[in-house]
């Protein structure tokens, strides 16, 4: 008789569990680089760290590329995927928008502006994320190959296509409509677009994730794809949605990259991938498959931006950004796998 | 004749609680030829991998040569001359022949691989058995039957005087197996002693001077000579008492044909299978492993693109070949290997349970949890799965309690044709029960149901007709009157066949 009573944590506690373990990372952070931040601070002066300006352009603008992008590459991790071409993709993306638009009148109206300088950047990266998706269901190989193969190929045609290496070209401008009025639109002297645009997208992965039957059947793939087929789940169909919506995701990134800066270049997001993948990982992504969320994917950036910020903010040598960074990714996620092992004892 | 060359002394071995073997005492004599028999899961390779060094017995204990042994590796055993042909062939399948055969002491010169003298050492091992293989072929491209000659040779290379063979035939051809039995006999002649374990009848009475049966982990009895009669095998085998868990079905006049199946092929699985199974019947498939019994249930759920054959389920005709449809018109799997098809382990009981009826618990792709919650609720009360909550992961029950958990998904469905592959591998005693008069609740509820068992007193005791396999084809049919498991055992494994062997 089989008596004994399973006493392993249900999977969704487990979840949250990790979730708030990552706040508390985060909240650490924050006093330790808000301390600082006042001593630091020179008399009469704000915290350096605490104040609206470190606080919006010093960490949630720059971090919003990659929130955005690894909410994307969650999905694709949970389904035990991976997608390096997403750098490339923002590339690709920024470029395309650059093009169409530098072709409007600089003083063009919002209501002609605004559709195209959206959806073009969109448009490339759910193409690409679906050539990806096709090229990974279609011919079943292996994603890391096949998206290894569209990165060096999306980042090539970022240099071939365009006439020149920075979009927009000499002289000309894009639109302000765009650029100006809609990217950096001021609110209360801030300008918080991207982190509005990056916290849309989160609530999104959050929605599509927790409440779709979509999510469920990427989580379903990634725990245990056989299963997931012998539900009559359409595993392909799955997949290249996955990859889509990772494309797009990176459209979207581009598109906000390219309005904050006002042009996009043949080397726009070059290396965001490990960047974009470490924040996914750092997020509590499985790259087994089955795990993550889009509340992790986002404090998993946060975490990476703050520690970015927390060297400017304590006047590190820059030299060792990435020393630290990589010291950070191997320490989160070694206390993410003694956590889960400490649980399951 | 040394009698006790190799002596068993009350050894005892459970996996995970399950007991493998319990209180096994066994003499084997010098140079002889020695089977051992049982069912599925009676413990009979595991006895043999005791004696390999690859399972350490719980307790009790082994001698050889009047030496008392306790190995604690295969490593140890091979010091004391036992070497073992496994069932699953160990090999690292991109290297050569040469470099498996002479894995682990590779000849060196000046620290590099010496390959003349590593190939001539591998030729002399194949040579020793009379085979003839190019050494430099990697594993790869070689058969199963070569694979298995290249084993030999590399287990006689560490020149044992123990030879154990797992079920040596199970993936051989006719002619393959009658090349090995040849050379087991050859193997006998030069004094090596032997232990044979299979449950094929006719290769044991052949190739052993002695037979052990073993049944439910214990020591059964032993057959030597003239008393190694398929009918003696049999009572040995099968004399249990512990059949009376298996409810009798119940469920009575079978209804109208729900599944009729005619001419079914697949190329090298099966062939030719015709049959029908009706509302309210439970039709049993008998066969030794690889018969093709879970090839059937593959190609009729959909996964099969080979397959084909005339399938139809109340009159409608089934394309064969993909789940989808297959799905559509009603058909269920509660697969054979449960952790890998069954269930997504690290997900929760509820999530796993609603998997193949999400559309039905969502409205525009919206997920309805509450109605979710309230699907596994109920599945949990009519089941009676124990679990910590409906959210805990499915990783976290007992073998059991997971396949309720599958049975449960498909239940939510309500098809209305549903295939058991295996239904209580792996699960305890009491589960079991639970598990077949769940299998029968739902047969009298109207389900047309397959089951597959390699367990007969399952088989004999829950299905209202048998079909029995043997190598891709049907070879007899038993009605409920005609079912036992003497009956199915001799059908299965081709002692006394009925249409006459190909």
């Amino acid at each position: 008789m089989n008596a004994t009573a399973p006493v392993s944590p249900s999977s969704k506690r487990r979840l949250r569990m990790q979730e708030f373990g990552l706040a508390g990372v985060v909240l650490l952070l924050a006093i330790i680089l808000g301390t600082y931040g006042w001593h630091d601070a020179a008399p009469g002066r704000p915290n350096t760290f605490l104040n609206p300006d470190n606080l919006i352009d010093g960490i949630a603008t720059p971090m919003s590329y990659y929130a955005i992008m690894a909410i994307g590459l969650t999905l694709v991790i949970i389904t035990g995927g991976i997608d390096i071409s997403v750098g490339a993709v923002m590339a690709l993306s920024a470029l395309g928008g650059a093009a169409v638009l530098q072709t409007l009148p600089e003083h063009a109206p919002a209501i002609q502006v605004l559709p195209i300088a959206i959806l073009v950047p969109l448009l490339i990266g759910t193409l690409c994320g679906a050539v990806n998706g096709g090229l990974i269901v279609g011919l079943r190989l292996h994603p890391f190959i096949v998206t290894l193969g569209t990165m060096s190929i999306f980042r090539g045609l970022a240099n071939v296509l365009p006439a020149e290496k920075t979009l927009p070209s000499a002289g000309r401008q894009l639109p302000k409509a765009f650029t100006l009025d809609f990217m950096r639109i001021e609110i209360g002297g801030l300008q918080p677009m991207p982190l509005i645009i990056m916290l849309i997208f989160v609530a999104f992965g959050w929605f599509y994730l927790r409440m779709l039957v979509a999510g469920r059947e990427t989580y379903a793939i990634g725990g245990n794809e056989e299963a997931a087929r012998f539900s009559g789940m359409r595993v392909g169909w799955i997949k290249l949605r996955t990859y889509t919506l990772a494309g797009l995701a990176a459209g979207l990134a581009g598109m906000v990259s390219l309005g904050r800066f006002g042009t996009a270049s043949t080397s726009t997001g070059s290396g965001y991938e490990l960047t974009v993948i470490a924040s996914a990982v750092v997020g509590g992504a499985s790259l087994l498959g089955g795990r993550g969320t889009a509340i992790g994917a986002l404090l998993g950036t946060l975490v990476i931006a703050l520690i970015e910020n927390g060297i400017v903010i304590l006047r590190l040598a820059q030299e060792y950004r990435l020393v630290i960074i990589g010291l950070a990714i191997i320490i989160a996620v070694s206390l993410d796998r003694l956590g889960s092992m400490l649980r399951n004892r | 004749m040394s009698e006790g060359f190799i002596q068993f002394r009350s050894v005892s071995k459970s996996f995970g609680g399950v007991a493998a073997l319990s209180g096994v005492t066994l003499s084997i004599a010098q140079g002889e030829c020695h089977g051992l028999m049982g069912e599925n899961g009676a413990g009979k390779s595991t006895l043999g991998k005791v004696l390999a060094g690859i399972h350490r017995p719980d307790e009790g204990g082994l001698s050889i040569d009047g030496k008392p042994q306790m190995f604690s590796s295969p490593r140890d055993a091979l010091a004391a001359g036992v070497a073992m042909v496994h069932q699953e062939l160990a090999f690292c399948p991109d290297l050569s022949v040469a470099e498996n055969l002479c894995l682990g002491r590779i000849p060196r010169k000046w620290g590099m691989v010496d390959r003349a003298s590593m190939e001539s050492r591998a030729k002399k091992l194949l040579a020793a058995i009379g085979v003839d293989l190019d050494v430099h072929a990697t594993m790869r491209e070689l058969s199963t039957a070569q694979e298995q000659l290249v084993q030999i040779a590399a287990a006689l290379g560490t020149e044992p005087r123990i030879l154990i063979f797992d079920e040596p035939t199970s993936s051989l051809s006719q002619p393959e197996a009658e090349r090995l039995f040849e050379l087991v006999e050859s193997l006998k002649a030069r004094g090596l002693t032997i232990i044979y374990v299979s449950h094929r009848m006719p290769e044991l009475f052949r190739l052993c001077d002695r037979i052990s049966v073993l049944r439910d982990g214990r020591y059964a009895g032993e057959l030597a000579g003239g008393e190694m009669t398929e009918s003696a095998v049999v009572r040995l085998m099968i004399g249990r008492d512990l059949d009376h868990y298996i409810p009798e079905h119940l469920s009575s006049a079978a209804g109208e044909p729900v599944l009729t199946v005619r001419h079914l092929s697949s190329p090298g699985r099966f062939e030719d299978m015709s049959f029908e199974v009706r509302a309210g019947e439970i039709v049993g498939f008998a066969g030794l492993v690889g018969a093709g019994r879970s090839e059937i249930a593959r190609a009729l759920f959909g996964l099969d693109p080979r397959a084909t054959g005339e399938v139809t389920i109340k009159g409608e005709r089934l394309k064969v070949g993909s789940i989808q449809e297959s799905l559509k018109a009603g058909i269920s799997l509660v697969p054979e290997d449960r952790k890998r098809q069954g269930c997504v382990l690290g997900m929760a009981c509820s999530e796993n349970i609603s998997m193949a009826v999400l559309p039905d618990l969502s409205r525009r792709g919206l997920l309805d949890r509450s109605s979710e919650r309230s699907l596994a609720g109920k599945s949990f009360a009519d089941l009676s799965i124990k679990a910590a909550s409906i959210e805990a992961p499915v990783q976290s029950l007992s073998g059991g309690n997971q396949q309720k958990v599958v049975l449960a998904k498909w239940l939510a469905r309500k098809g209305r044709v549903l295939i058991v592959d295996e239904p209580t591998r792996g699960v305890d005693v009491g589960a079991k029960a639970a598990i077949h008069a769940l299998v029968d609740r739902l047969a009298c509820e109207g389900f047309a149901i397959l089951l597959i068992s390699s367990e007969l007193p399952e088989l004999v005791h829950l299905s209202s007709r048998v079909i029995v396999m043997r190598e891709g084809r049907q070879v007899g049919e038993l009605s409920r009157e005609a079912v036992t498991q003497e009956s199915v055992l001799r059908l299965m494994s081709g002692v006394e066949s009925s249409p006459a062997r190909p």
